[in-house]
């Protein structure tokens, strides 16, 4: 064997590994989808690892109609979208007069903001519980909307402070001279110029929202209320014995996610890993 | 100029809504929650001063040594996983010979935008003692070692740890992929070269380069495995009977299911104690490192 094949062969072995945890990381959803069209004779003994031999879409049909499925889906995208559009607008114009305005505390401020991204969810979970009690929005969309906005504040304005202390001077000073009011400079030339910045941190609000589970578990416990991850733990006790049906509530509760996953799959990413950036 | 972005009032109107809502549903419960943590609350009646006593009672709590054991296996188990296998993936990723590239990233990362609650009730049919697909992939190959995962009291944490390694071993990729990519190629081959093997080579050179990026990724890993809480809950609701506690899971059973909200903040002020001792380790063993 020359030292060009057995190289070549070497780079096929070294390849294995990637291509081996490409099957521990989609195995299981391929297999979940499945079985979502199976049903339980072919999951359990005659067809357990491959595609189904018949396509039983009769699963999806009951999934869709027997459970609240089209209700959890519905509070999951209010929750998401209204908090996400108030995070945006909330951190810009935060961002903003802290990166651009001219003003005494503002280091101050900035930094008094900065301490909220070290906070773990434990150690104001108890008293924002107890809050949302006093403040009678158990059960109501605003239970999980604020909490959501406020915690997505910190991370979100240093993100977007970032991106305006790199935007040059003469921008404020041509808006002046031009008359424009701060207002106008704000909404008219700053927000169009970090629409790159919005776009991300939508991308990153949105999914981290629309995939909470730990306050909404807390906050909710109305049936109609639920969201997505909460109306879907209790498919496992109640439903287990219908596997197809279960692996159909499945699939579609992730499909949205993976579909605007594969769409954006960079700007995902990025997204998703922005916070390197910033902590690190 | 300075009196244009010096406008009072649109300071404040820019400025106050945020601030506010900051501060009443974040900074507030933080300061509540320190406070509280030395008062005998029950969340309706006046809280009672105690001084240290839920923390004299924290440290003899049986729970809390269960918690604490949990949450350092559950750490490892991220680290080990995400950082080590994803570190190797990682560098032969980066490897300019590999083929679709693109196809193992996305693969690797969908897992991270799924809900929780679907890979967690996903694994629980996989971890299936009579029906789940890891026990019969051990019938298929022949391995005799079926078992009940979920239920054993020593290793449902490991297989539990696993769920969330597995969910968000895409997005640990991410992060150490791009610190390969960020490492400036000629370093690896001028070490290579020299005479270095490849894996030596990365070793020496690439990896002491990401020093930035594995600071970051084993802070991640450290704080998510101590702070661990939605898998034990789905899965296994804390058991068989407390093994699988956390201390999430301390401060959720004493402040939602026995109104103990004193001492649950408590559990909470020593729990973010114990991130930010890690944190701040995590981040002196990496600057050392810096100056040898």
């Amino acid at each position: 064997m020359s030292p060009k094949t057995f190289r070549s062969i070497g780079q096929f072995l070294l390849q294995i590994p990637l291509w081996l945890y490409f099957a521990v990381s989609i195995y299981p959803l391929f297999w979940m989808i499945s079985y979502s069209l199976k049903n339980n004779d072919e999951i359990f003994v005659t067809n357990p690892f491959g595609l189904p031999t018949h396509f039983r879409f009769e699963n999806y049909v009951n999934a869709w109609t027997q459970f609240n499925i089209p209700r959890y889906f519905w509070n999951s995208f209010v929750v998401s979208i209204i908090s996400t559009l108030f995070i945006l607008l909330l951190a810009l114009m935060f961002a903003f007069a802290v990166a651009r305005m001219q003003w005494r505390f503002r280091s101050a401020v900035r930094t008094y903001m900065l301490v909220g991204m070290f906070m773990p969810l434990q150690v104001i979970m108890i008293p924002l519980a107890l809050l949302v009690r006093d403040f009678h929005l158990t059960n109501t969309y605003g239970a999980l909307i604020i909490p959501y906005i406020a915690i997505g504040l910190p991370f979100s304005t240093m993100v977007f402070y970032g991106f305006l202390v790199s935007i040059p001077r003469e921008i404020e000073e041509a808006a002046c001279i031009d008359g424009a009011s701060i207002y106008r400079l704000f909404l008219g030339v700053i927000l169009p110029l970090a629409l790159p910045a919005i776009a991300t941190i939508a991308i990153f609000q949105f999914l981290n929202n629309w995939n909470e589970f730990t306050l909404a578990y807390i906050l909710i416990s109305d049936e109609n209320m639920k969201t997505l991850p909460l109306g879907l733990l209790f498919f496992q006790g109640s439903y287990s014995t219908d596997w197809g049906a279960m692996g159909a509530v499945m699939t579609i509760a992730s499909l949205p996610m993976v579909l605007v996953y594969l769409l954006l799959s960079d700007q995902v990413e990025r997204a998703m890993t922005v916070g390197s950036a910033v902590k690190g | 100029m300075n009196k244009y972005l010096g406008n009072k009032s649109a300071l404040a109107l820019f400025l106050l809504p945020a601030l506010l809502l900051y501060s009443v549903i974040l900074i507030y419960p933080v300061l509540q929650t320190v406070v509280r943590s030395f008062y005998d609350w029950d969340g309706l009646s006046t809280a009672a001063f105690s001084g240290f006593a839920n923390y004299r009672e924290l440290f003899n709590d049986p729970l809390l040594s269960t918690s604490l054991k949990n949450g350092l296996i559950f750490a490892l188990v991220l680290a080990a996983f995400q950082i080590g296998l994803g570190t190797v993936l990682a560098l032969v990723c980066a490897n300019p010979r590999t083929r679709g590239r693109k196809l193992l990233k996305t693969a690797y990362f969908i897992p991270v935008v799924l809900s929780v609650t679907v890979v967690c009730q996903l694994w629980i049919a996989m971890y299936d003692p009579t029906n789940g697909l890891v026990n019969k992939l051990f019938e298929l190959l022949n391995i005799p070692y079926r078992q009940n995962w979920l239920s054993s009291p020593t290793q449902s944490i490991i297989a539990i740890a696993f769920v969330n390694a597995w969910q968000f071993m895409g997005y640990q990729f991410s992060l150490l992929y791009a610190g390969v990519k960020a490492v400036p190629e000629d370093y690896f081959e001028a070490a290579t070269i020299d005479g270095c093997g490849k894996w030596r080579a990365h070793w020496h050179v690439t990896l002491p380069l990401m020093r930035e990026t594995y600071k970051f990724c084993f802070t991640i890993a450290i704080t998510s495995g101590i702070g661990a809480f939605v898998q034990m809950l789905i899965m296994t609701n804390g058991g068989p009977g407390t093994t699988n506690y956390t201390m999430t899971f301390m401060i959720y059973r004493y402040a939602f299911m026995e109104s103990n909200y004193g001492y649950a903040c408590a559990v909470s002020v020593l729990l973010v104690l114990i991130s930010l001792i890690a944190t701040v380790v995590i981040n002196k063993v990496f600057d050392r490192g810096q100056n040898a």
